[in-house]
């Protein structure tokens, strides 16, 4: 890339960063999503890993059941496991699908969009029914079916996530780019001779980066909570226990009745936070890229 | 000599947004007797939507309005809310411009038109109210049937004369034209005018008509206005203005007469060089010393008050 | 619709016997006679065609889990479902919207942010976690609601009070998911509503001397109710399926319920069963969304 452009980007991510700044609701949500992300990587500091093994937990003598008044800092579970490491460590897992699943969104939904938008006609068209399609489909159930299916495991799940939300992506991306190729500078471009793929990678991608990254942002709560409710129904992996797998044991073994607070509350409010977190700042690059929607917010 | 229908005094109007205060129209004064008419010309940008807005107090929320303005008697900036909505479309109605979005698109140009006739209760009752409306449909040259049409139904020329229609609803006094004729093809634009003179005679209306195409005003008023940078730069009698304009962008307004079928005239009226000052950024001294063939440094010192220019019209320029 | 729901389930699982018994003592012979008598020893193209046949004569095999026929277990589900999703549908729409016209009205004051805030943080939230604290909260702790379950157990009440019985179970579910979906109906209210707020028909409105509120509720707010109005015809479609989770939560005997069950088996026919029905409930209602769009909307030609 040239030192120009270089330059261009570099002004442009200083521009949307001084106006992210001034975003009150974008900087609380930075606020909260970077705690969140500092304790999932500060895990092994903050809470023994081995507190999740119930082998463990036995040998060390807890109690059944306590409430965080008995055994700090939250308590444990029907195994005797802390529940405070099963937070920190649930974080990462959490966290991690709902990045990855995003990822897989993101890129499956970009690439959809933008072929079928820059390349219009048969293509479009085959591509934009299959979108249509798969629009059509409720994608809890669809989702639960290929979890079902494929069997419990934290890749399966990405995958299935990834493979349930990339439609609305594709939509959205294919409507931004056929509006960019209507441009005129895209056809001077071509008259200079210029490359399909270079009139990809040089104009369209620029203009629409913005919108896939507001878009990206937006996307993760719901990898997230999806993510949480297949764990809570039993589709989650064992062995990656996430925050939805926590609400799964909660559940399953009894929290409710027993009035455990301290095993379901700590896990969804974890939850609430970092989608909130997601999606105030995923508002806000939004209304960075549009600015016609801040006039009304 | 009666009373003015209406009458303005020193109407400063600011607008407070993002950018800080922006001040739209300042000091802007002028008075109209019943059965007159006054034209008010300008670029845009100029202020005189705004100050046509100010009238019935439809600027939003936040926006600072200072002066006096008299409308038939009252005094509009300290009517109460239930007052004031009194008197709109009773008093004083706006045609506004035609474009698609002047209409709801979700009810019939009938039922439009007859909402004012039954909150002022003009007509007693649905039936009153639709005899009316096809009256009114009638008067303005559309067919009684249009009255169930909707607005994406009908062309910017049908659609203008629903709005004058709809502004005759409830018999006003005053009739505020804000830019009728404005994206209307210059055969339909003669028959607009036709119509808005008729009605004037036959209704005895008080007009201001806002535009800013210059030509026009000739044709249907008394008494010309012209605004640049907020303020009222010459006024006086529509012919003394346009056959011998005394302020030098006046001259640049009226020399450049629209040649039939050029489109490209009518957009850009004065022919001058440049664009209009942004309100926020007013130049220093005249706000038009920048474009004015004119100009020397004494431009640069005072912002020029209106003073008489002979022929019963008044000028803000140094060299008058 | 039906090759991919049947070969999705067929493909991947290849022994749904072996895995259903999985770690219980059953004889081999018993498991080969079980596989016969679901059809599981043909080839996998004799299984499509007598699957396709099937469906046809609405015959959806039998359960796994429960060895009744699928398609009794689905419509004995149906109506608990849709009663709950049809409660807090209907009222998250109503309120949502409501609070979503009051939002953006009054844009940028404590009401419009307390109520962005609010809708944000519910919507943010697993549903079926609200449910599970508003269960312990109210149930539990309380006591003031039932644990779970559409009647008392044990009870032989009939006619109405089997029917306040009925009601006094829902009122925590259907509490749930009309908190969860208020937020999707508020934010769009909002910004479409937004939106027309900036139209000069709305000035025009106000010039002829309306009051401020008949100018809302007479003229911006029918035109930001359409899309809305799509919205929440397509949303009735996907509202079916969303009440999985919250159903197994409450014990609430409906489709949701019936699919966290079988997910636990795993029950396939009962599972692709409850699939179909799920992906023709959505087609249904796009349809329908379509059809009131554009019988509302002046400006759209036809249906």
């Amino acid at each position: 890339m040239s030192t120009l452009a270089m330059q261009r980007r570099r002004a442009t991510a200083g521009r949307v960063w001084t106006q992210f700044r001034s975003s009150r609701q974008g900087m609380i949500g930075l606020g909260v999503l970077l705690l969140f992300v500092l304790m999932a990587l500060a895990a092994p500091l903050l809470a023994d890993a081995r507190e999740l093994s119930p082998v463990f937990a036995r040998a060390q003598g807890n109690p059944q059941w306590a409430s965080p008044g008995e055994f700090s800092p939250l308590g444990t579970d029907h195994i005797r496991r802390s529940v405070w490491a099963q937070f920190v460590w649930g974080s990462r897992v959490s966290i991690f699908v709902g990045l990855a699943a995003t990822v897989l969104t993101i890129a499956i939904g970009s690439v959809v969009g933008i072929v079928s938008g820059f390349v219009g006609g048969r293509v479009d068209a085959v591509l934009m029914r299959l979108t249509e399609w798969f629009l059509v489909i409720p994608f809890l159930p669809l989702a639960i079916v290929l979890a079902s299916v494929l069997g419990r495991n934290v890749w399966n799940i990405i995958f299935v996530i990834g493979i349930t939300s990339w439609p609305s992506t594709a939509r959205l991306i294919r409507a931004q780019v056929l509006t960019v190729k209507q441009r005129l500078f895209v056809d001077r471009a071509r008259s200079l001779g210029a490359s399909g793929g270079h009139i990809v990678s040089h104009h369209i991608l620029p203009n629409v980066m913005g919108l896939i990254l507001a878009n990206a942002t937006l996307a993760v709560p719901i990898s997230i909570l999806t993510e949480t409710t297949l764990s809570f129904l039993g589709l989650g992996d064992p062995s990656a226990a996430s925050w939805g797998k926590t609400l799964e044991e909660a559940f399953v073994n009894g929290a409710m009745t027993r009035n455990a607070w301290w095993y379901f509350l700590p896990a969804g409010l974890g939850i609430l936070a970092v989608v909130l977190a997601f999606t105030l700042i995923g508002r806000t690059l939004e209304e960075i890229a549009n600015p016609r929607l801040s006039r009304g917010r | 000599m009666s009373e003015p229908m209406l009458s303005v005094r020193d109407l400063t109007v600011t607008y407070h947004g993002q950018g800080g205060a922006v001040p739209a129209v300042r000091g802007v004064s002028f008075e109209l007797e019943k059965g007159g008419s006054l034209g008010l010309a300008g670029e845009s940008g100029c202020g005189k939507s705004t100050m046509a807005n100010s009238l019935l107090r439809l600027l939003p929320a936040g926006t600072e309005v200072t002066g006096e303005i008299t409308l038939d008697g009252q005094d509009v900036l300290g009517l109460t809310p239930g007052g004031l909505r009194a008197v709109r479309w009773t008093s004083g109605a706006i045609v506004f411009q035609g474009a698609l979005h002047a209409l709801n698109p979700v009810q019939t140009v009938g039922d439009q038109i007859a909402e004012p006739m039954l909150v002022h209760e003009t007509a007693k009752n649905d039936a009153a109210a639709r005899v009316r409306v096809v009256d009114l449909l009638r008067r303005v040259g559309l067919p009684a049937a249009r009255a169930d049409a909707f607005p994406h139904q009908l062309s910017g020329g049908q659609r203008q004369r629903v709005l004058i229609a709809m502004a005759l609803a409830c018999d006003p006094h005053l009739l505020i034209a804000d830019e009728p004729t404005t994206a209307l093809d210059l055969m339909v634009q003669a028959q607009v005018l036709a119509l808005l003179d008729d009605l004037k005679q036959e209704r005895d209306l008080t007009l201001l008509f806002i535009t800013h195409d210059l030509s026009v005003l000739t044709y249907a008023c008394q008494r010309l206005a012209v605004m640049y940078a907020g303020r009222i730069v010459e006024e006086g009698p529509a012919w003394a203005v346009f056959e011998s304009p005394s302020h030098p962008y006046t001259r640049a307004l009226a020399a450049a007469f629209p040649t039939i079928g050029d489109r490209m005239s009518r957009m850009s009226p004065s022919g001058l060089g440049g664009d209009p000052p942004t309100p926020g950024q007013l130049p220093e001294g005249c706000p038009f010393h920048p474009r004015c063939p004119l100009a020397h440094d004494a431009c640069l010192v005072a912002e020029p008050e209106l003073r008489a220019s002979g022929q019963g019209g008044r000028a803000a320029c140094i060299l008058v | 619709m039906l090759v991919f729901n049947f070969f999705l389930f067929r493909v991947v699982q290849t022994d749904p016997i072996g895995s259903l018994f999985r770690g219980r003592n059953v004889p081999a012979e018993t498991l080969d006679n079980l596989r016969a008598s679901f059809g599981l020893d043909q080839s996998i193209g004799t299984q499509f065609v007598f699957y396709l046949r099937e469906t046809a004569q609405l015959n959806l095999g039998i359960s796994y889990q429960s060895r009744q026929p699928v398609w009794d277990e689905i419509v004995s589900a149906i109506p608990p479902t849709l009663a709950l999703v049809g409660v807090a549908a209907i009222l998250s729409a109503v309120i949502g919207t409501a609070a979503g016209i009051v939002a953006a009205w009054r844009r940028n004051t404590w009401k419009d942010h307390s109520i962005t805030s609010g809708t944000m943080i519910f919507y943010s939230m697993p549903d079926f976690w609200l449910g599970m604290i508003l269960l312990v909260g109210f149930a539990v702790v309380l006591g003031w609601f039932p644990v779970g379950g559409i009647v008392t157990a044990g009870s032989t009440e009939t006619g109405i009070e089997r029917l306040l019985d009925q009601l006094y179970h829902m009122f925590l579910p259907a509490l749930t998911l009309t908190l969860a979906y208020l937020g999707e109906y508020t934010l769009v209210t909002r910004s479409s509503l937004l939106d027309v707020m900036g139209e000069d028909y709305l000035t025009v409105a106000r010039a002829k001397g309306l009051r401020d509120v008949r100018v809302r509720n007479r003229h911006a707010v029918p035109n930001a109710l359409l899309p809305v109005v799509t919205l929440t015809a397509i949303n009735f479609g996907f509202v079916l399926s969303g009440a999985i989770a919250v159903e197994a939560v409450f014990s609430w005997p409906g489709l949701g319920k019936a699919t966290a069950d079988a997910i636990r088996g795993p029950d396939l026919p009962m599972l692709q069963g409850l699939f179909l029905l799920f992906s023709a409930a959505v087609i249904v209602f796009n349809l329908i969304a379509d059809l009131t769009y554009s019988w509302l909307d002046p400006r759209v030609e036809g249906a």
